[in-house]
């Protein structure tokens, strides 16, 4: 709903809104925010938070960077790269679930730590440099087309239909469900509280590194300071969206509507002539509105 | 695993152990280099951590109640270009319409932390968003350094008049008022009540909404008042200024020993902490290491404190 009214109103502001050239740039503004909100979206689902996701896509955009062909050193991996790169996204996905879980660390402190530890170790590992990629896999996802639109929206969208398949078709997808509907009523119904926690969190680490890998391609360099603002833009598509803080209620189908809300309102902001710097306020305050117009908030008696 | 989690969270432990840390670190890095016991790198050393202390004191109110403050980097930013652009005008009020937005900053997150029952992380995570949108369109996106005609204004934050650097001065003040407000205010008995356990602290009674809009603009003012004193020392003002001392400040606060979960705590605890990240900071100069990377060991220094310090007893389900 308020993604459509927000169309029509900056159609009427600025009709080159509707044009297709514009529908291609708001698909590209939308591709990496989709990819984060869809990992994100699995944790908020369980009613936790994860803020490392500019820890893993800076991680990953620069762990690609180097191994692929570039322009500071030999190396030319191609394909394999990026098969390392999701396996860093991973694991640092896995180090959040297994420190929050097993040293019972709540989700936001572990993964404030882990943000900070991937931006470091992306920082040690460029000294401050950006490199050059000139791998053409790479460069073709946000420069080649296909059906008009760059590879990398393609690749995007099939990360939402793997997103929707976990979501609906498998036990994960279910029991993430459970324990952000009621954890004590999860656990007592047999299933591994831990295990699914540990899984939701290696899962969001591999979307962040297919996040890093198209911000790789977007740019066409790796530097550490290509993360920046993503965290706020990722939390506030999934919760302009409509998934609750609260956990349980929610879908990555709703994170798409968010991330085209903020998208396309960024967009409009742009054709309005709006500053840049205005949006981040902007985003700020939708934050609160969606969060204090969400269902669940009423049956919490203590907030924290 | 969560068992050995449990012992190394004992009680004795839990108190002593940050200073032990402190002295042990001093030590260490004192006999690796001997350049850093002599008074003047002391002085250094305590000027480098005044603003992070101060940073960290706003803090400690809101995290002795339980909650978390992620927008304090962006509201010390913020009080820098504020300064930096109305301290030619307004000469000394500067500061006090800096730090007075600090505090309406802080009662604004406060608000909407309390009244429209958003978590605190997330209220300030967007309320930090806010702060930092307006410095960068205040500022016009760049950093404004202060003419030297305007400096003279700043010799309470930079002078050196007893040998004493005033940085030192303030830090201390803002350690005693900080002591004074939590040991013998009524504010500072209802935070430690509110974080031991709120459901208690309500049912006899306390205001909890007011207690945490009182903290959050604690946290509000003197995350300004950092601002206020950083943009002295570096002579500028920009919306980026403060942005790598938020990781530094939360982690000063829980490995000093105050608990992520609320209730225990004190200003004491945060500023051995502050002191200990100040040391290991310039530890990690000595021995080379990045300045960015640095983060990463930040980073495992927060997990590692929050998981010995953390009262697992107060939180069945970890979220």
């Amino acid at each position: 709903m308020v993604l459509v009214l927000l169309c029509v109103i900056i159609t009427i502001i600025n009709p080159n809104f509707l044009s297709f050239s514009n529908f291609v740039r708001i698909s590209q503004a939308a591709m990496i925010p989709l990819v984060l909100g869809l990992g994100a979206t699995f944790i908020i689902l369980m009613g936790s938070i994860d803020l490392s996701v500019e820890g893993g896509l800076t991680l990953s955009t620069v762990i690609l960077s180097m191994l692929v062909l570039n322009g500071a050193n030999s190396n030319d991996l191609g394909l394999l790269a990026v098969l390392i790169v999701l396996a860093v996204g991973a694991g640092l996905g896995l180090v959040n679930g297994v420190i929050h879980v097993h040293l019972k660390v709540p989700s936001f402190m572990t993964t404030l730590g882990v943000w900070f530890i991937g931006v470091g170790a992306a920082n040690a590992l460029l000294g401050g440099m950006a490199i050059r990629i000139n791998d053409p896999f790479i460069r073709g996802l946000a420069i080649e087309r296909f059906l008009g639109f760059p590879r990398g929206v393609w690749l995007a969208l099939g990360c939402l239909v793997v997103a929707l398949v976990i979501q609906n078709y498998t036990r994960l997808g279910r029991y993430i469900y459970a324990l952000g509907g009621g954890e004590e009523l999860a656990a007592l119904s047999g299933i591994s509280v831990a295990r699914v926690r540990i899984m939701a969190f290696t899962l969001a680490g591999i979307f962040y590194a297919i996040g890093g890998i198209l911000a790789a391609a977007q740019l066409g360099l790796g530097n550490a300071q290509i993360g920046n603002g993503r965290l706020f833009t990722t939390v506030t598509a999934v919760v302009v969206g409509g998934t609750a803080l609260s956990g349980g209620h929610g879908s990555v189908l709703q994170t798409l509507v968010g991330v085209l809300i903020v998208v396309v309102l960024s967009n409009g902001m742009v054709l309005m002539g709006v500053p840049p710097s205005v949006q981040i306020g902007v985003q700020g305050l939708m934050i609160i509105a969606a969060v204090a117009l969400s269902i669940d908030r009423k049956l919490m008696r203590i907030v924290k | 695993m969560s068992g050995l989690a449990d012992r190394i969270g004992t009680d004795r432990l839990r108190q002593w152990l940050p200073l032990v840390t402190l002295i042990v670190l001093v030590i260490i890095v004192g006999t690796m280099q001997p350049v850093f016991l002599q008074p003047s790198t002391l002085l250094q050393l305590a000027s480098d951590t005044a603003v992070l202390f101060i940073l960290a004191t706003g803090v400690t109110f809101v995290i002795m109640l339980g909650g978390i403050d992620l927008s304090i980097q962006s509201m010390a930013s913020l009080a820098s270009v504020i300064v930096a652009l109305t301290v030619a005008r307004l000469g000394y009020g500067a500061f006090a319409l800096a730090i007075g937005i600090g505090v309406l900053a802080g009662l604004l997150s406060g608000l909407a932390h309390v009244r429209l029952k958003i978590p605190s992380f997330i209220a300030t995570l967007a309320s930090g968003g806010v702060l930092y949108s307006s410095a960068l369109v205040i500022s016009g996106e760049r950093s404004i350094t202060l003419p030297d005609t305007e400096r003279a204004y700043q010799t309470w934050i930079t002078g050196t008049p007893f040998g004493i650097p005033n940085v030192i001065i303030i830090g201390l003040v803002v350690l005693l008022v900080a002591h004074l407000l939590q040991s013998h205010t009524r504010f500072g008995r209802y935070s430690a009540a509110i974080g031991a356990g709120e459901p208690a602290a309500y049912a006899s009674g306390v205001k909890v909404s007011r207690q945490k809009i009182l903290a959050f603009m604690l946290s509000g003012g003197f995350a300004a008042l950092a601002g206020v004193v950083l943009a002295g020392r570096l002579a500028s003002g920009s919306p980026t200024l403060a942005a790598e001392l938020l990781l530094p400040s939360i982690a000063a606060v829980v490995v000093g020993g105050t608990a992520i979960t609320g209730g225990v705590g004190s200003i004491w605890r945060t500023l051995v902490g502050a002191l200990i990240i100040s040391v290991v900071r310039i530890g990690m100069t000595f021995l080379g290491v990045n300045i960015f990377a640095q983060n990463i060991v930040f980073g495992v220094v927060l997990i590692v404190a929050v998981a010995t310090t953390i009262d697992r007893s107060k939180i069945p389900i970890v979220k």
